[in-house]
């Protein structure tokens, strides 16, 4: 193989990486792209973006310490009145199957009043990833949803105790979820 | 006088203002606080509850105060049952 043949070949690639970028930046700069949250994303698109969610994601979250107080009912009432009164909008409850930011949020906040293998909510690895998983979307939110980070308003106890409440909350008849989330007293004037 | 009403009110909206930014308290969501509707957990069978469980602890805990009330209600004496209460160890309010 001669060097001027490997040259020209060096210069055909370079040509081809400066078509693709000069196209992807026109591509970007013609405003093609739909950016309505009613319209979503191509498959190529949604492909992309959940990687990039899910690496960056299990790279950071997989390092987090879970407490060893999970499972506590202390845990579940502090955590459930918060989800109530934070979250359900969102990511609704044993009696809400929708609301105005299910249908119109993209990508639609997951129903987690439902089990991990239902549809909605996706099976992200084993429980104790998925505490972690949950801890850190619940601190630092996610870019571009519709997700907030709630760490700058709250400490991260209240977080495990939502990550906790969160992870029985699909096995609770919808009498349990009221029982649990409600912050007032059983008694009247006790 | 006009300085120290002035004064006051200066005062008062800043100490509203650092309350309203103060970070999320637990009681901020107490205006709307509901109350847990413990009807069908009187209806349950204690013995058939699984204590160990947590959401079954939680339930209890937060229907303590009617599921009290129900028991005293059997009591045949209204007065009987107070004297009850203050003897019995199962009351932990
Ligand atoms: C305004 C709507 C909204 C509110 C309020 C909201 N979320 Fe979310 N949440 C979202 C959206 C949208 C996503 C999905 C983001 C994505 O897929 O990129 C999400 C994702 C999540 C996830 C990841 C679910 C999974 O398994 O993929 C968790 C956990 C979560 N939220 C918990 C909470 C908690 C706890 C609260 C209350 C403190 C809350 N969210 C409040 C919109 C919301
Ligand atoms: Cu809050």
């Amino acid at each position: 193989m001669s060097a001027r043949k490997f040259l020209s070949c060096g210069k055909c690639l370079l040509i081809t990486v400066g078509i693709a970028i000069v196209g992807g930046v026109a591509f970007l700069y013609s405003g093609l792209y739909p950016m309505g949250a009613d319209v979503p994303h191509n498959a190529l698109t949604y492909w992309g973006l959940e990687t990039l969610r899910e690496r960056s994601i299990e790279r950071v979250a997989s390092k987090i310490e879970v407490p060893n107080d999970m499972n506590t009912s202390a845990r579940l009432l502090r955590g459930g009145a918060d989800y109530n009164d934070m979250c359900a909008s969102c990511h609704l409850a044993p009696n809400k199957k929708q609301s105005d930011f299910t249908l119109g949020l993209y990508p639609s906040p997951p129903n987690l009043s439902l089990a991990r293998d239902e549809v909605g909510h996706a099976n992200h690895g084993d429980e104790l990833y998925s505490q972690q998983r949950h801890f850190w979307i619940i601190k630092h939110g996610i870019k571009a949803s519709g997700m907030p980070a709630w760490g700058p308003s709250h400490d991260d106890q209240r977080i495990w105790d939502m990550v906790a409440f969160i992870n029985s909350l699909p096995k609770l008849s919808p009498e349990q979820y009221q029982v649990l989330t409600a912050r007032g007293d059983s008694s009247n004037e006790h | 006088m006009n300085t120290k009403i002035i004064t006051f009110i200066m005062a008062l909206s800043t100490a509203v203002f650092t309350l309203s930014a103060q970070a999320h308290d637990p009681k901020e969501h107490m205006k709307n606080a509901e109350k847990p509707d413990c009807t069908a957990m009187e209806k349950m069978d204690k013995s058939k509850m699984d204590m160990q469980d947590p959401i079954t602890q939680a339930m209890m805990k937060q229907c303590m105060d009617t599921m009290d009330m129900d028991m005293d209600e059997k009591a045949e004496d209204e007065n009987e049952s107070q004297s009850h209460a203050d003897e019995s160890t199962e009351h932990t309010h």
